[in-house]
């Protein structure tokens, strides 16, 4: 699992959290709880 | 479970553990290790003798280890066998040299050092699934002084202390000072109901009753104790579990309506303090007991992720086994022709995990005697042609149900109808178009996405909904009259797994401002982990309209269970605003990066079947 940065692509809130592409988790948005949420697994966590 | 032994057409294999689980409904392969006991099951007659004279004394995990056994030994008085076990990791000496004391002094000779595991293969026709379900370990509850001080035990550590099969015969004893305790308190909910991180957020279904019919007992042996049971709820639901605990408040035992912060030990007396609420009386009162129980609560088996894997279930969010449906379909397990009795599918008390036994049993049965099976008419279909054999499908496919496929030798899949479930992740996977969900076809769902885009597209919002959850959440929405805006138009699939990038982006060409796709919770999902590729996809397709200059906001996902009505209609709301940030000319762009995407993808694959053409060609040239 490495850390990454989620963006929510309801409400644009961007938090960061572990991701792991083989485990597969429901993600939820700690702002307004959607489950639309991108893992920017492109983005390196010091630009953020 | 002596019947059950004795019984001509069963064939009960203990002390044995399934190593491998193959083939599907009415077809299945298992494949038993049954572990070498070292001691001839059918010759030994429990004559005890080898009990006697064995040497390596250790716990009895049987009585909670307030007594010992010995390294040969009786699991406990009723097993079935009713024959000894030797355990070779107890077994003083047994590798190499045992002391074989027991050998010498059995006079049927059945202790067999040399005894090896025997592997069997079974095959059946259907599976139940007992396994039951462990307890939980109130040792992280600090507060509670569990282990550290002595007086203070589990309701399981209880009953064998009071059983007359216990290790004090029936003699109620404490366990510091081996006297009988004149006030007992009983702790409620211990690891269950919780809402902190310790314990389980669960009600354990069966402690209620438990901790009752113990007060009973108690005052039946011991009329003398003062008991107190804290809690937070009694639920006491079943047939005749009232009059049950009216006859315990009768009898003298009282309940406080609140649970203790902690327990302390006096070290002199070894006696347990504790300080409660009654929220009932709205007193706080300090309280001495002689022994404290917990109450604890049922988690499920430790080992059922590997039963899982074997048999491709699926688990709920508290750990247990998830039935096919909760209300239709209760001891029917996803993956045909598996069942569930008792503890593994829920908590459940001796009367629950009967009748749904019977229940299991009884379906079982159905499906033998029928020696044969319907399958829904939603299952998945190969395209042979089309089909690469790249595998690509067997890898994503919940139930196993997809076999064979070969890319060096161009061999298409196999389908097992039998097995398949239709949740169509296999049809959405395929990058070939070589298979298709019957009722559910590409063609389709495409017309239904045309006839929904065919007239002022900019004003719906197109939703994906699986069968299951999704769809039941937006009826329950509708039932519950919650007010929603009505821009949106479902299309039904069985699972959100069957939803196909190219549906998406064929919505988006029409013109559709906003998709989304909704499916079950990850834990929910009726088709295993199928929703966990609609995720990876959705996910692969947000990269993907990032590239091609569409907004990624623009396709939406969410995860609503069918008792989530309200999670419906905010969502709907939510999608309504954003459909209306979506301008025409943001539609128009779209559909243009998607015609050229679409011309491009096509000049590739000609490009590319031009090329297997000519190597086609060649290779036929070379041979003539």
């Amino acid at each position: 699992m490495k850390e990454i940065i989620f963006k929510c692509l309801r409400c644009g809130h961007e938090y960061v959290g572990l991701y792991d592409k083989k485990i597969p988790e429901e993600h939820t948005c700690p702002k307004c709880s959607s489950n639309s949420i991108r893992p920017m697994t492109k983005i390196p966590l010091n630009k953020s | 479970m002596m019947d059950v032994g004795r019984h001509p057409k069963i064939n009960l294999l203990t002390y044995s553990e399934i190593e491998n689980i193959g083939g599907y409904i009415g077809n299945f392969n298992v494949t038993v290790r049954k572990k070498a006991r070292f001691v001839n099951e059918k010759d030994c007659n429990a004559c005890n003798e080898c009990e006697k004279v064995c040497p390596v004394v250790v716990p009895d995990e049987f009585q909670q280890g307030f007594s010992s056994r010995k390294a040969i030994y009786m699991p406990f008085p009723q097993a079935v066998p009713s024959s000894y076990i030797l355990n070779n990791e107890n077994c003083l000496g047994h590798n190499p040299i045992a002391c074989g004391k027991c050998a010498d002094v059995c006079e049927k000779n059945c202790i067999d050092f040399d005894m090896q595991d025997e592997i069997i293969n079974l095959e059946v026709g259907a599976i139940i699934t007992a396994t039951g379900m462990d307890v939980y370990d109130p040792t992280e509850m600090d507060e509670y002084g569990y282990t550290r001080f002595e007086n203070v035990v589990t309701s399981i550590e209880f009953e064998r202390l009071i059983s007359a099969g216990g290790p004090t015969m029936g003699h109620f004893i404490r366990p510091s000072d081996k006297k009988t305790p004149l006030k007992i308190g009983f702790i409620q909910c211990v690891g269950s109901r919780s809402q902190s991180k310790k314990g389980n957020p669960y009600c354990s279904n069966i402690c209620c009753m438990n901790t009752i019919k113990d007060t009973l007992l108690l005052k039946e042996h011991y009329p003398a104790v003062e008991i107190t049971v804290f809690y937070i709820d009694i639920r006491a639901f079943g047939k005749g579990f009232e009059n049950f605990y009216q006859r315990s408040r009768q009898a003298g035992v009282r309940y406080v309506r609140g649970l203790p912060g902690e327990i302390f030990e006096d070290p002199k007396s070894k006696n347990l303090v504790l300080l409660a609420e009654d929220t009932v009386a709205n007193t706080v009162l300090d309280y001495e007991f002689d022994l404290v129980v917990l109450s604890v609560g049922v988690i499920p088996r430790r080992d059922s992720e590997l039963i899982r894997k074997l048999l491709t279930l699926s688990r709920t969010e508290d750990g247990f086994f998830m039935e096919s449906h909760p209300k239709l379909k209760p001891v029917d397990a996803p993956t045909g022709g598996v069942f569930f009795a008792g503890c593994a599918e829920s908590p459940k008390d001796v009367k629950e995990s009967v009748t749904q036994a019977s229940a299991a049993a009884a379906r079982a049965q159905i499906l033998l005697n029928a020696g044969q099976i319907s399958v829904e008419a939603i299952t998945s279909e190969c395209i042979e042609d089309l089909c690469t054999g790249c595998q690509v499908c067997v890898a994503v496919c919940p139930f196993h149900a997809i076999t064979g496929g070969n890319a060096k030798t161009k061999t298409p899949i196999q389908i097992i109808e039998a097995a398949c479930k239709g949740c169509g992740t296999c049809a959405a996977e395929c990058n070939f178009d070589a298979l298709t969900m019957r009722h559910f076809e590409d063609s389709q769902i495409l017309a239904q996405i045309d006839a929904v885009t065919q007239n002022n597209s900019r004003s719906k919002v197109l939703v994906f909904a699986c069968n299951w959850c999704s769809y039941g959440g937006a009826d329950l929405a509708g039932l519950s009259r919650l007010q929603y805006p009505d821009s949106q138009r479902i299309i039904r699939t069985m699972c959100s797994g069957r939803v196909d990038t190219k549906f998406i982006l064929h919505a988006f060409e029409k013109g559709a401002p906003i998709v989304l796709v909704s499916g079950c919770h990850f834990v929910d999902c009726h088709y295993i982990d199928a929703n966990r590729w609609t995720q990876k996809r959705v996910e692969k397709l947000w990269d993907r309209m990032d590239r091609l200059g569409i907004r990624p906001e623009r396709l939406q996902l969410e995860w609503i269970s069918a008792a989530e009505g309200q999670k419906w209609a905010r969502t709907m709301k939510e999608l309504e605003e954003m459909r209306k940030s979506v301008t025409a000319k943001e539609i128009k762009q779209t559909q243009e990066i998607l015609k050229a995407e679409k011309e491009k993808e096509a000049a590739r694959k000609a490009l590319k079947r031009e090329k297997s053409d000519k190597k086609s060609a060649k290779a036929a040239g070379v041979l003539a």
